[in-house]
């Protein structure tokens, strides 16, 4: 695996930001700081926050400015080591028996074949650590795995080692960067935290989340872009059960720009503030005040 | 690549020992004002500062803040310590304990009664009675349990400790090993081929693992309820300790969680610290608004999702009942199953009471059951498993 000297690490953290920011990702001095520690300490990173605030985007935009590859393992409720780590490819094994002659059969080598990597089905967490640092492991919504899942990462994420019993162990050369991301539906393990750099990436201001469209959307009219933010930012102080979140603000500028609106007022945001709140208890709020929300500031 | 190693070299070899030294002060400080910082969390900051610029406090700050905080809550006191230890800002004259509450010796508390209705007074009223009003005072004062006598206490806890209870359970997505199980361990059975290769296939099944199911129960202790929030709450007490992820909350005119202080080993130090944490006990009821305070802080969060819920209150509600409708919508939406508990139902569980309550919430109830005596709680118990 190509181990990659540490100096490919961005100098500071000014610069990581710099590089986030050419990737389309508005990374603030905190998210930055401890990404950046992430990397020169080579421990994972814990992203946690609200729904559709950039958690998974962080990720994504690591790789991209590493041209590194990104490796996600999506976490899901009973998911376990055989969809995690690795599987035999036990259909193909069969075959190949059945293919081998008798006399093929009592030569060792054709059966300690049988366990060579051709039969193997390599998982996200075996492949990142396979690849090492060339790659960036974005483990996606852990709190939605059970905690017999955590346990597990958490030797993971200990040793970067797998021993699979036919092979040996394989060990990471060098460690690949790994991001984790929760919503918080649970509390994670304790133990699984101290391994892990902590970060909550929380709402933008106004003006972070203006240049957020800005980086993203950048075919917006800027006084599109700064009405739909304000009209964000009210609804987020406006005790909904989902406020809308980053991503939302960016579904909501890019359906005003396909209806051609220019203009955000009262008719343009009541056809497409499906956009922005998903709830129905919400909607029925909102509606009520759709003037209050949109209005100048 | 093992970082402690790698940690402790970066510690010795870049900053000056004094600064090192004051980093793992703030540690300390941090951990005197009651964070968890473990030794390893020290070495990581230490190391993480010194691959920034030491001089610039903001880059200390957020070193800081990832790697010796790990969770949300503890933000604001980590910031509150930072601005103490590194820019000498005096700490506040009387900084908030979290869990010193005094527990009231006697009836003597804080009795604060903003307004007083007549005919409502709380002790008097038999709650047996339909058709009662709910009192509208919010009355808050440290609750004691002393007044249930020595030997009705024992008796009570004598049969709560034999409570048998049995969560109800759910089915997970893992499968486990079962001989009499439905379906085929395909990737086991191949494996066993392919090692035993001349032996006839083993059949090995599997079914469906199961997991006890969380259980949150809410009890209204507000003052038409006097006469059975106490064995509610032994019995909450019994039910935390029989079964795990057990919450339980309170609820008059505002919503507790009390869940911490029933993780005493005594019962009898589990229900005071538990009646201490409870402002509004005897108060007035406000249902919809506490059910909605629970689904806004607890329930959207995940506490409630695949949950059973009990709710322990005779329905007697104070506030709006369209308000107390679209609480329980969307607590039915939520959780797995209602279960409401209404003592006045008594044994009549087929005519529910006709409280205003009762009626709002009425379509949302997947049970009702009734727990006005002891013998009734018992069955509650023994039954959850199957009405969950």
């Amino acid at each position: 695996m190509s181990d990659q000297p540490r100096n490919e690490t961005p100098a500071s953290v000014a610069d990581l930001q710099a590089q986030l920011r050419s990737a389309g990702y508005l990374a603030s001095r905190g998210l930055a700081t401890a990404t950046l520690i992430g990397m020169r300490l080579g421990r994972p990173i814990l992203l946690e926050g609200e729904v559709g605030v950039g958690k998974t985007e962080m990720a994504k935009c690591l790789a991209q400015i590493g041209g590194r590859e990104l490796i996600r393992l999506q976490c899901y409720e009973g998911i376990d080591t055989y969809q995690a780590l690795y599987e035999w490819d036990y259909a193909r094994q069969m075959l190949h028996v059945r293919a081998l002659s008798e006399s093929e059969l009592t030569d060792a080598e054709a059966v300690s074949g049988l366990y060579g990597p051709e039969f193997l089905i390599e998982r996200p967490l075996l492949s990142a650590i396979k690849a090492g640092i060339s790659a960036v492991l974005l483990i996606d919504e852990v709190d939605r795995a059970d905690d017999e899942f955590e346990a597990f990462l958490l030797e993971l994420l200990s040793d970067f080692q797998i021993t699979i019993p036919e092979i040996g162990t394989v060990t990471a050369a060098s460690r690949p960067m790994v991001v984790l991301t929760s919503n918080r539906t649970r509390e994670l393990h304790d133990a699984l935290k101290r391994r892990c750099l902590y970060h909550w990436i929380g709402y933008p201001s106004f003006e972070e989340e203006i240049e957020i469209v800005r980086l993203r959307a950048p075919d917006a009219v800027a006084t599109l872009a700064h009405k739909v933010v304000a009209a964000v930012q009210r609804l987020r102080d406006m005790d909904l059960a989902k406020p809308p979140g980053i991503a939302e603000t960016l579904d909501w500028v890019d359906a005003l720009g396909v209806l051609g609106t220019d203009d955000l007022d009262a008719a343009a945001a009541a056809d497409t503030i499906g956009a922005v709140i998903k709830d129905r208890d919400d909607l029925e709020l909102v509606e009520a005040e759709l003037d209050r929300v949109v209005a100048d500031a | 690549m093992p970082d402690v190693g790698r940690a402790s070299e970066a510690v010795a070899s870049t900053p000056p020992m004094e600064f090192v030294a004051r980093l793992v002060g703030f540690g300390h400080a941090l951990r005197d004002a009651g964070l968890p910082v473990g030794s390893d969390d020290v070495v990581t900051f230490c190391s993480a500062v010194s691959e920034l610029t030491p001089s610039d406090l903001e880059d200390v700050y957020w070193s800081g803040r990832t790697t010796l905080v790990h969770r949300r809550d503890h933000l604001p006191l980590y910031d509150e310590v930072f601005r103490q230890y590194f820019l000498g800002h005096r700490a506040p004259a009387d900084p908030e304990p979290y869990e010193s509450e005094p527990i009231a010796q006697g009836q003597s508390g804080t009795l604060n009664v903003p307004d007083s209705e007549p005919g409502t007074q709380t002790g008097d009223d038999r709650p047996m009675v339909l058709g009662r009003q709910a009192s509208g005072v919010e009355i808050q004062r440290d609750k004691r349990f002393a007044e249930c006598t020595p030997t009705e206490l024992a008796a009570l806890r004598r049969i709560m400790a034999q409570v048998r209870l049995e969560p109800p359970r759910r089915r997970t997505r893992r499968r486990r090993t079962d001989p009499s199980g439905a379906r085929l361990d395909i990737r086991r059975i191949a494996r066993d081929a392919m090692r035993l290769s001349h032996a006839a296939p083993v059949l090995h099944r599997v079914t469906r693992a199961e997991r006890a199911r969380p259980l949150v129960l809410i009890l209204d202790i507000s003052g038409s309820m006097a006469d059975y929030s106490r064995n509610l709450l032994q019995f909450a007490y019994s039910m935390r300790r029989a079964a795990q992820k057990v919450e339980v909350f309170c609820f008059g005119t505002r919503l507790t969680r009390i869940t911490p202080a029933l993780d005493r080993r005594n019962p009898d130090d589990a229900m005071k610290l538990a009646a201490a944490r409870v402002l509004d006990w005897d108060g007035g009821t406000r249902i919809g608004a506490s059910l909605d305070s629970f689904i806004r802080r607890w329930g959207r969060k995940g506490l409630s999702r695949g949950a059973t819920v009990v709710i322990c209150s005779d329905g007697l509600d104070r506030g709006e009942p369209a308000a107390l409708a679209s609480a329980m919508e969307r607590l039915s939406r939520l959780c797995h199953r209602i279960i409401w508990m209404n003592p006045l139902v008594g044994d009549h569980s087929d005519t529910p009471p006709s409280t205003l309550g009762m009626m709002a919430a009425g379509p949302f109830i997947d049970t009702l059951e009734s727990g006005h005596d002891l013998a009734s709680l018992e069955q509650f118990a023994a039954k959850l498993a199957h009405v969950g």
